[in-house]
């Protein structure tokens, strides 16, 4: 009884506040500053664009988020906890509540469109049926309207096809963060929008929060709650999309000319 | 020279790694049926290609000697000394360490390696231990399985001219052999197993990024293991002489 | 189940491999010690076969040095074959082809000995050198020819009726014929020791041992090399009974010659003592020629071949060497 008003209690708490916290983040390679002090908050059931250009450190800060890479300095909190200060275990029961979606989608190449989205499964939730195991597959696909690829390889799919199973793995798990690295990328717009599209369905039906890095701008309008825009390694400016636009800073500018 | 000292910090996060649970068991396994049974058919062919054209060939150079009876024995030591071994690892060096290396390369460069450790799996288990057990373990096998290969093909080299029992045969070769000519070529197989395993390991896992990263990864996996191959075999036969076991 | 057949089938193999050196080397069956002492053990290394009239039966375990002219070497020999082996049995050591491994040769005595108890020391012989052999043979080959030479010309003389006056006064003839008197009974003692070692290989050849023995698996050189040996020996015989009759027949020419009754009396008084030298030499000359067809096969022998050749090669250097010096 008493632990389930602490769950319910740590539920509203993550459901009325801040699910992630980036808080002073550094991180260099060699003499290269890619992010200098870097500041985002992401509110639960939000949906968050971090704009910037290619090479900006886009892609190193959700490495950083999830825990691929290490910050040099400064503090990512998931739910409240600071994943820096984090044992393996401990990172991989966080990171069971996050999804990523790969810019490259991250299929694996020797397993079926089956075996993939297992394998997040098994691997994190080490005690469930084979039941439960193949009706959640099956959910997932027809989340993302690709029941019928269930036995086939990635190698056979087109790349659209792809990105949707991609996403159906990173949905398997019901995460309540997904982070998308440059989800239109390598994508013709229709097929862009299409995933755009999937991905806002998919959110309102799970009511996840999400943290969108891309400098697409179709993608960009499409999707965002607001926009933070990553200029040299910073947090250059944040707002609505209408805002945003609205700006005369050459820095903003750029991006929707 | 900061490659080996690299391949050697990997070679220590493999053990530190291995002897950790979680056991990937099932991975390790179909690693197993892949990287051994697989390539049975190829060192196989190779093994009795060798075996019959060794053979044929050293008859000649016998026969001037007046020793062609020592056919048998001949070509039995040589097998199981040092062409078994160091062939069969050749071939397992092009057939597996190529693979390996192009398709950790391929799962580095398009983030695969990534999505493993995100979806709970410390990938370096999960690949790299598997993979290098396996090798490790498998090459000796085939190794076994190549030299019986090779003996048969000899057989039927033997008899392309002139006729020889089996029984006969195999008691000529098998007098001739002594424990010190079979068991170093054993052992030695786990090391080159090992050294396929770890250095496609680690040109896959480091490989640099985009198509053309991958395919040097499993190039150079290749011609370093078949290096490191002959620096083992040429460290063994110090060692075995050392230790007095011809 | 695929895989489990295959990394099975690979130690099976191995194992396989493993027994079957194994049984070899006698460490899957019961055994006992079995010890020789040797002057030089020429190579012989612990694992080395032994062998019981060439049957696989052990192998040598250890090799220590008792003192400096003394090496003990212990065999562990298959436990069947201690009702097998008498104590009387010669320990040799021998090689496996004349390339090949040294082997020790256990051969039976020859008498209802008692059998051998666990740890005794059994006899040895010396191992034989087929270098001296050689050459020892070589030297008396030559011997031979060389009287067999003389005594034809002596004979030749002897034969011919219109010299016989200038060679009976010839006072040198009686010396020329003790001189190959002494020739012959040298050849003799020669010949004598080099169909006892001669002997000796053959035995060897027979029983599959020895050095030449491997290498030697063609009997019918076995053969011919007994042979030639026979032969020698009948060489030697008949030289030993020619040198006798020569020395009786010197000894007459010269007492007839002494008490004065003639040279020519005193050699036409016994002509049937002539038709034995004749028959005698004759039969030298065959045996000589017999014995150098035998030395030619050898010098075609793959084995031997190498000493041959360096045998030209040094009576090449020399001819070319007189040759210069004229």
């Amino acid at each position: 009884m008493k632990e389930q008003v602490l769950i319910q209690a740590e539920k509203k708490k993550e459901s009325s506040g801040d699910v992630l916290v980036v808080k002073h983040l550094y991180k260099s390679f060699g003499s290269n500053k890619v992010l200098n002090d870097f500041n985002l908050t992401l509110v639960n059931g939000e949906n968050l664009v971090v704009l910037g250009k290619s090479g900006s450190g886009k892609s190193v800060l959700i490495k950083c988020i999830i825990g691929l890479l290490m910050p040099d300095s400064g503090v990512i909190e998931l739910f409240g906890r600071n994943i820096t200060d984090l044992d393996h275990e401990e990172l991989d029961k966080v990171r069971a509540k996050v999804g990523f979606l790969f810019q490259s989608n991250a299929l694996y190449d020797s397993m079926t469109v089956r075996q993939n989205l297992e394998f997040p499964l098994r691997r994190h939730w080490m005690h469930v049926t084979q039941q439960e195991v193949d009706n959640l597959v099956q959910e997932a696909l027809e989340d993302v309207g690709l029941a019928h690829t269930i036995n086939m390889m990635p190698a056979e799919l087109s790349g659209g096809m792809r990105k949707r199973i991609a996403l159906a793995r990173t949905l398997i798990l019901k995460p309540e963060i997904i982070l998308y690295d440059e989800p239109t990328t390598g994508l013709d717009p229709v097929t862009g929008k299409e995933i755009i599209e999937l991905i806002m369905t998919i959110q309102k039906k799970y009511r996840s929060s999400s943290l969108i890095i891309s400098h697409d701008m179709t993608c960009v309008r499409l999707a965002a709650d607001r926009i933070v825009v990553l200029i040299n390694g910073r947090c250059y400016a944040e707002g609505a999309y209408d805002e945003l636009k609205r700006s005369v800073d050459p820095g903003i500018k750029q991006f929707f000319e | 020279m900061q490659e080996t000292g690299d391949v050697s910090v990997f070679a220590i996060r493999f053990f530190k790694e291995a002897f950790k649970p979680r056991y990937e068991i099932s991975e390790f396994i179909r690693q197993c049926f892949v990287i051994g049974y697989k390539s049975l058919p190829l060192i196989g062919l190779t093994g009795f290609i060798m075996g019959l054209v060794l053979t044929m060939q050293l008859r000649p150079s016998l026969i001037e000697y007046g020793v062609e009876s020592q056919l048998p024995a001949m070509v039995g030591i040589a097998i199981v000394r040092e062409i078994g071994p160091v062939i069969t690892a050749l071939i397992f060096a092009g057939k597996i360490g190529s693979s390996i290396g192009a398709e950790l390369g391929s799962m580095k460069v398009t983030e695969q390696i990534d999505a493993m450790e995100v979806s709970g799996t410390n990938p370096f288990k999960y690949l790299v231990v598997t993979r290098v057990l396996a090798a490790t373990l498998m090459l000796p096998v085939l190794v076994m399985l190549g030299d019986a290969i090779s003996l048969f093909g000899s057989y039927l080299g033997v008899n392309i001219r002139g006729v020889t029992s089996f029984h006969l045969f195999y008691t000529q070769v098998f007098d001739n052999l002594a424990f010190g000519d079979v068991l170093p070529a054993f052992i030695k197989s786990f090391f080159f197993g090992f050294a396929v395993g770890i250095i496609g390991c680690y040109k896959g896992y480091y490989s640099a990024k985009g198509t053309e990263g991958v395919g040097q990864s499993a190039n150079s996996a290749v011609v370093v293991s078949s290096i490191v191959i002959f620096v083992i075999d040429l460290v063994v036969v110090q060692i075995t002489d050392l230790l007095n076991l011809n | 189940m695929k895989l489990g057949m295959f990394v099975l089938s690979g130690l099976l193999f191995l194992i396989v491999m493993l027994y079957m050196i194994g049984k070899n080397r006698n460490i899957f069956g019961p055994a006992f010690i079995l010890k020789a002492q040797f002057e030089n053990v020429q190579g012989l290394v612990p694992g080395n076969n032994v062998r019981f009239s060439g049957i696989q039966i052990g192998t040598v375990k250890k090799i220590h040095i008792i003192n400096d002219t003394l090496i003990e070497v212990v065999m562990l020999v298959d436990d069947k074959m201690e009702k097998i082996i008498r104590n009387d049995a010669i320990v040799s050591i021998g090689s496996d082809g004349l390339m090949g491994n040294k082997v020790i040769n256990i051969s039976p005595g020859r008498s209802a000995a008692p059998f051998v108890t666990k740890e005794e020391i059994l006899n040895t012989r010396k191992a034989l050198n087929t270098d001296d052999m050689l050459l020892t043979l070589s030297q008396t080959n030559h011997d031979i020819s060389v009287v067999a030479a003389q005594l034809k010309i002596a004979v030749q003389r002897v034969n011919n009726s219109t010299a016989l006056w200038t060679m009976l006064n010839d006072e040198t003839l009686p010396k020329n014929l003790r001189a190959s008197a002494a020739n012959v009974q040298l050849a003799t003692a020669h010949a004598a020791i080099v169909a006892e070692d001669l002997h000796a290989i053959v035995y060897a050849v027979k029983s599959g041992k020895g050095s030449l023995g491997s290498l030697l698996a063609d009997t019918s050189f076995a053969i011919a090399l007994q042979n030639a040996v026979e032969k020698i020996k009948g060489v030697g015989d008949k030289a030993d009974e020619l040198a006798l009759s020569l020395n009786s027949v010197i000894s007459g020419v010269q007492h007839d010659i002494n008490t004065g009754k003639g040279p020519v009396n005193a050699l036409f008084k016994d002509s049937s003592m002539v038709t034995r030298i004749s028959n005698s030499l004759d039969n030298i000359q065959r045996g000589t020629d017999a014995f150098s067809q035998n030395m030619e096969a050898l010098k075609h022998n793959i084995l031997f071949r190498g000493y041959f050749r360096k045998l030209e090669k040094q009576k090449n250097r020399e001819n070319r060497q007189s040759i210069v010096a004229h």
